[in-house]
Order: structure tokens, then C-alpha cells, then sequence
């Protein structure tokens, strides 16, 4: 035990505590970073402090109540009255407003005004006299009722036994399936290429006789799919911690983030699936390693397991079209399209119980298959030097080299 | 007890028998040779009792007993294909292995100071393995069998590489080993280094004992009724020698089946021929080594 933990400590340690692996691991949010201050900046760009003016022919706006706060990083625009359209066409032609609205009297019958300008205001800017406007116009109503209108309508639909509902608030149901996939997905790569990686080295360094005289090779490749399995979780849980803080963080500044919750119950079915996925691809991964003699003969070979993986994501439409379809029920059941494609489905429709209690079964059984065939793998393979171990040997061998 | 004990071992790979029923024992605090030419089935009864292979038959006894996970502590292995991590730093690549063996890191480190300055490594510790020079490797290769003070240390050609400088060093070092009451199991070519260091030996062909037992014992049994003599003058025919022929600087005679090497002597002192050197002629380990497989060799054909 001692001995696998220190086999799994050193290949964890040589790869998180390098400079290239620090890099990639920031890389996610530096993006995020990178993304967020690209949408601020958009954002400031867009809004423009010059004032805007207004002519209230209807009485509205006569004694008006204050506009609403804007939030940074948007600017907030100053509304001006003006008494004749002369005053405000001048101001316009000063350059002192970027335009005027005028409110004729008839406007609570036509619901009509005109905007005045030499360049059109920007849409931020409009979207402020709109809401100046709005708040006014709705100054008699109860506050609640006010309130309300100026939140605008929020469609939600449920299904009918109330277990699952969508609403604009709740994009994150529909998104996480593909944004917790992909972060999957580049974990599983991270890991399952340095497992490869960690046990062709031995072949290629020669030193597994020196290593099986010392550990045994159960333990050796525990301690190595142990210890590679671990850098892909530190990887996603440092991306997840980023993204949470990312969440939160932006949701004081992005609308659209502020009724988002974390739907931590498909995020729970996705670990469900994805766990055994994880073990499964990494053990073939060492399988493949023990067979072949150089990593790049290892990563060819490799194509074939990560393809299937991603098939999924290209049948997308077919899945949200019909997410409960033959092809998605099969997709579920076999082990390697199944974690990304009962993901998709949950996202989208309820996926029969049967089913998840199937498809889990089947992935924590192949990846018990995939370790049992690891570790056969190595112990026929680790002494074949610049020889390929034929899988077929693997299968009807009995022990020795 | 014995350290090591193979009890008619066979291993066959597909059609090829590599080991066929091979029996030795080692015991404790010998250096013992385990000599055969190439593809002789020398690494393969190595690994059998290592348990890296499983025998087909027979049965295989190390420190006691069949090789078990404790016992992996007590052996050091250098195996005939060298390996360390070439792109680990040497120092890290050395204290990592001799963690798996059970020491602390910082008693690995005590005892790597000490073997690096030894083998005149201590400029290199921060090199990366790859960048280390052949000899360079085989000598860490050997502090990893050492570092963790085995009871038994496996070494296939350990000269295999060295200048003749390194080569006295490991020499020196594996007598010092056998002192502190070490057992060495030795697989090499280099029969004068058998000759040199090794008390007992085995000698394995086409995966068979042809020869096994201690070296004087086998030097005596192929020693030819002859002796060495060697003189500044000319020697005069003498009487109960068969042959006498010209051996570099010396004269090589064989002797009648009635004479002793006594009975030459005495008739050389009796002459008065100054005699500079007198010995047995002993063959030596390379000579044996030749003839015994040459002559395994027709038997095989015949066999085979």
C-alpha cells in the first residue's frame, strides 16, 4: 500500500508540480478571465455618458421619479428635459446630447414617440430613457405591480409530474451537460495520455525488471492510475472551483447570470457516469501502454477508444431531438458513448431510471474489466522490449513472458 | 540453508526450452558465477527466481523460501538490461528507487552522498540521467542495488561497460560486500573476473548444467597431467614427459600417465636447470568455459 501511494506520489508530483502543467491549469481561467473582460469592455464601449434629451409634450414626464441605477460597467446616461424641441434641436446641434425623445400629447393614446438624432444613440442609451420612461409611466401603480411589469414576463415550463422545469433563468440545465463534458473530456485526455505515457516509459527506460523485483505490478500500476487519475481531478476540480467563483462573481454584474443555479443534481448524475468513464479510459489507456512499445505508437492506438467518446457530441441533433430515441438508449448502455450521451438526454428529457442504473452498471463493470485487463496487459508485457504484445495473447495466455 | 536454491527448473517459450532442468544453490556469504554463452538461459532461471517468470516445473527458494513481496527489500537486482529514468534528474531517479525498497528519503539521501562520492558521481547528482555517460549509468545502475543493503544482490554483467579503472572499483566493491556477509549471485562473460572473485560456479549451455561446483575443484578436474616450467636456458629431454612445448615464455610438458609432477621436479633440481617458475598446468576458466561448450555442442546436434 505504502510502496503503490509512493508510486502514485511521484507520478502525480512530476507532472502538477511543473510549469507547463501550472500553465494549463490557469489556462481555463485565464480564459474566463480574458472572456469576462472582453464582455466588460464591449460593454463600456457600447454606453455612452454623452446626456440625452427629452421633450414631454404628454405630461409624463412632468415630475418625474429618478432613473433606475445603472450598473458598472455600463455608464449611465443624463436624462435632460428640455421645454421646445428648438432647445433641445440646439443642444443636438451643440453636441451637448446625443439626441432627444419627443413625447407628443397624444402618447398615452399612441403609445408613440420620436427620437431625434444626427448619429443614432447607442442601444444602451435607449434602453435607459426606455426604462426612465417605463418607471414613470407606471409611477400610479402599487409598487409590487410596478415591480413586476418592469421585471418583464419569465416563461418557465415544468413537466407533468413536476420533477424537472425550464425557464431562460435556468440555461445552465441545458449548458452544463456540454460544458461539464468538454471540461470532462480534456481531464480525461490530461490523464489517460500521461498513464500511457507513465507505463511505456518503464519499457522505454528499461526499468521495469528493477521496479517488479521492488513493487509488486498490481501495485505499480494501482499507484500509476492512481496517481495519473489524480492530476485529471485536480485539473477539473481546480476548473470547477474557477467556474463557480466565475459564476458568482459575474452574476454582480451580468443580468443574465443572477437567477442562475447550479444544477447540482445533473451534475450529480454526470460524476455518476463519468467516474467509472474516467477509471475505464485510463485503465485501457495503461492496457495500451503495457502492449505497445513507444508512446506514439501508443497514441494511434488510442484514436480508437477517445473517438467513441466524442460521437455524441456529433449526433447532438439527433439526441435533442429525440433524446429518448433507440439510438440515445443504445448510446446510453454502451460504455464508451455513455457518459456523454446520458448527460446530453438529462439535459433535455427524463432518462427512465432502468436505464441510468443500466448504463452505470455497465461502465463500473467495463472499468473493473478495463483495470483486470491493465493489469494482464502489464504483467505479460512489461518485459517485452521493441515487441508488441498481441492482444489476443492477452486474452489466452496464462501468466509468464 | 541456502541463500538461493533452483531445484530442476524448466521454462520453455513457445518451442524454445530456455531453461532445462536446471538445479544450483548459492549459499550464504559466496560470491557464486552463474557462467554460459549467450542465450545459455542465464537471465531466464534469474528470473524465474525472482519470480518475474513462473517455472514450468520445478521449484525455485530464495532467502528461505519462494520470492514474495517482502523479500523484494532484501534483494538487489541488477538486471543485464540496464534501466533508470533518463529524464530524471540522477539524484531524484536514485532516491526514488531506494524508497521502494523501504528507506526513508532522508536515509536515501545519506547513504546516495556516500556511494556518489565513492563512484565519483557527486558532480553529476543534478544531471539528468540521459546526460550521464555510459559508465556513468552503469554506476548508478549499481548504487541502486546497493543503496538499500541486500541480503542477496543479483548482478548480470556488472563489468559489462566499465574502463578498467571502474572495473577494479565494482571488484573491490563486491569483495567488500561478500565481507559484510552478503551473498552474490554473478552472471558474466568475463570468466577472469569469475576466476578472481567467484568461490562456486554453475556453468548453463543451450539452457543445461554442464558444469557445477567450486573452482578449484573444477580447475583440478580439468587440469591436464602436466606442468609449467619456466627457465632462462633450454630444457633437456627428461624422462616420464611426453610433450614438451613452447608456451609463450615458458615450457608447457606433458607428463607420461606413470609420472607425478614431483618425479619432473626432482630430475630438474638433480640437473641443475635453473627454474624460474614451476607450476600445474591448470586450464584456465575461458579455457574450460571453451571446451565444455564445444563439446556440448555435437551432443546437442545429435539430440537435437
Amino acid at each position: 500500500m505504502k510502496k503503490m501511494l509512493q508510486v502514485a506520489w511521484r507520478e502525480y508530483g512530476r507532472h502538477v508540480f511543473t510549469r507547463r502543467f501550472t500553465l494549463m491549469l490557469l489556462s481555463v481561467p485565464l480564459l474566463v478571465v480574458f472572456l469576462v473582460g472582453m464582455v466588460l469592455l464591449v460593454i463600456r464601449l457600447e454606453s455612452d455618458d454623452t446626456p440625452l434629451g427629452y421633450v414631454d409634450h404628454s405630461g409624463v414626464l412632468a415630475d418625474p421619479l429618478p432613473p433606475r441605477e445603472v450598473k458598472w460597467p455600463a455608464q449611465a446616461v443624463p436624462l435632460l428635459p428640455f421645454i421646445t424641441e428648438e432647445y433641445a434641436q440646439q443642444a443636438l446641434d451643440d453636441e451637448v446630447i446625443q439626441g432627444y425623445y419627443v413625447l407628443p400629447e397624444d402618447y398615452l393614446q399612441t403609445g408613440l414617440a420620436e427620437l431625434v438624432y444626427n448619429k443614432e444613440p447607442k442601444g444602451m442609451s435607449q434602453e435607459q430613457f426606455i426604462s426612465f420612461l417605463a418607471l414613470n409611466l407606471l409611477a400610479n401603480q402599487p409598487p409590487n405591480v410596478a415591480a413586476r411589469v418592469m421585471e418583464g414576463t419569465t416563461v418557465i415550463v415544468r413537466s407533468t409530474d413536476n420533477s424537472r422545469e425550464a425557464s431562460e433563468d435556468r440555461f445552465l440545465d441545458i449548458l452544463m451537460p456540454f460544458i461539464s463534458g468538454l471540461i470532462f473530456f480534456i481531464a480525461i485526455a490530461t490523464s489517460s495520455g500521461y498513464l500511457l505515457q507513465a507505463v511505456v516509459e518503464e519499457k522505454e527506460n528499461r526499468t521495469m525488471e528493477i521496479l517488479v523485483t521492488t513493487i509488486s505490478p498490481g501495485q505499480l500500476m494501482a499507484g500509476k492510475i492512481i496517481g495519473n487519475i489524480a492530476i485529471g481531478f485536480t485539473q477539473l476540480f481546480t476548473w470547477l472551483v474557477f467556474i463557480v467563483l466565475g459564476l458568482s462573481l459575474g452574476s454582480n454584474w451580468f443580468e443574465f447570470l443572477q437567477g442562475v443555479q447550479i444544477p447540482w443534481s445533473s451534475l450529480g448524475l454526470m460524476l455518476l457516469v463519468m467516474v467509472p468513464a474516467f477509471v475505464m479510459i485510463c485503465a485501457l489507456m495503461a492496457a495500451v501502454g503495457a502492449t505497445v512499445t513507444e508512446a506514439s505508437e501508443g497514441q494511434q492506438v488510442m484514436g480508437i477508444f477517445t473517438l467513441p467518446l466524442y460521437l455524441p457530441y456529433m449526433l447532438i441533433g439527433v439526441l435533442m431531438e429525440n433524446p429518448n430515441s433507440p439510438l440515445a438508449v443504445g448510446l446510453s448502455l454502451f460504455p464508451l458513448t455513455a457518459p456523454l450521451t446520458v448527460s446530453i438526454r438529462a439535459g433535455f428529457a427524463i432518462v427512465p431510471a432502468w436505464q441510468l442504473i443500466l448504463s452505470v452498471g455497465i461502465l463500473v463493470a467495463s472499468a473493473v474489466g478495463a483495470l483486470w485487463l491493465a493489469g494482464r496487459a502489464f504483467r505479460l508485457g512489461m518485459l517485452r522490449y521493441g515487441q508488441r504484445l498481441r492482444w489476443k495473447e492477452i486474452f489466452s495466455r496464462g501468466r509468464g513472458g | 540453508m541456502p541463500t538461493v536454491e533452483l531445484n530442476h527448473i524448466s521454462k520453455s517459450f513457445g518451442a524454445l526450452k530456455a531453461v532445462d532442468d536446471v538445479s544450483f544453490t548459492v549459499e550464504k556469504g559466496e560470491i557464486f558465477g552463474l557462467l554460459g554463452p549467450n542465450g545459455a538461459g542465464k537471465t531466464t532461471s534469474i528470473r524465474v527466481l525472482l519470480d518475474i517468470f513462473k517455472a514450468d516445473s520445478g521449484t525455485a527458494s530464495i532467502l528461505g523460501g519462494p520470492m514474495s513481496e517482502a523479500k523484494k527489500a532484501h534483494v538487489g537486482y541488477m538486471p543485464e538490461e540496464r534501466g533508470l529514468y533518463q529524464d530524471v534528474q540522477l539524484d531524484r531517479c536514485l532516491v526514488y528507487l531506494a524508497t521502494l525498497k523501504g528507506l526513508t528519503p532522508i536515509e536515501a539521501n545519506r547513504r546516495m552522498d556516500e556511494y556518489l562520492q565513492r563512484f565519483d558521481l557527486a558532480a553529476h547528482r543534478k544531471k539528468k540521467v540521459k546526460e550521464l555517460s555510459k559508465g556513468m549509468q552503469q554506476k548508478a545502475q549499481l548504487i541502486v542495488t546497493l543503496l538499500h543493503q541486500p541480503e542477496l544482490l543479483i548482478v548480470d554483467e556488472p563489468f559489462a561497460g566499465l574502463d578498467p579503472v571502474n572495473t577494479q572499483m565494482v571488484k573491490d566493491l563486491l569483495r567488500e560486500q561478500r565481507a559484510r556477509g552478503v551473498t552474490i549471485l554473478m552472471s558474466t562473460h568475463q570468466m577472469h573476473q569469475v576466476e578472481e572473485l567467484c568461490d562456486r560456479l554453475v556453468l548453463i549451455d543451450h539452457g543445461r548444467t554442464v558444469l557445477y561446483g567450486g573452482l578449484d575443484e573444477i580447475r583440478r578436474q580439468f587440469s591436464g597431467h602436466a606442468v609449467l616450467v619456466r627457465t632462462p636456458g633450454t630444457l633437456p629431454t627428461l624422462p616420464g614427459v611426453e610433450k614438451i612445448e613452447r608456451h609463450n615464455s615458458a615450457y608447457h610438458l606433458t607428463l607420461a600417465p606413470s609420472t607425478n609432477s614431483q618425479d619432473v621436479l626432482r630430475v630438474l633440481v638433480e640437473r641443475g636447470v635453473p627454474i624460474e617458475q614451476f607450476e600445474i598446468a591448470a586450464p584456465s576458466l575461458d579455457e574450460i568455459f571453451i571446451r565444455v561448450v564445444t563439446e556440448n555442442r555435437p551432443e546437442e546436434g545429435a539430440a537435437g
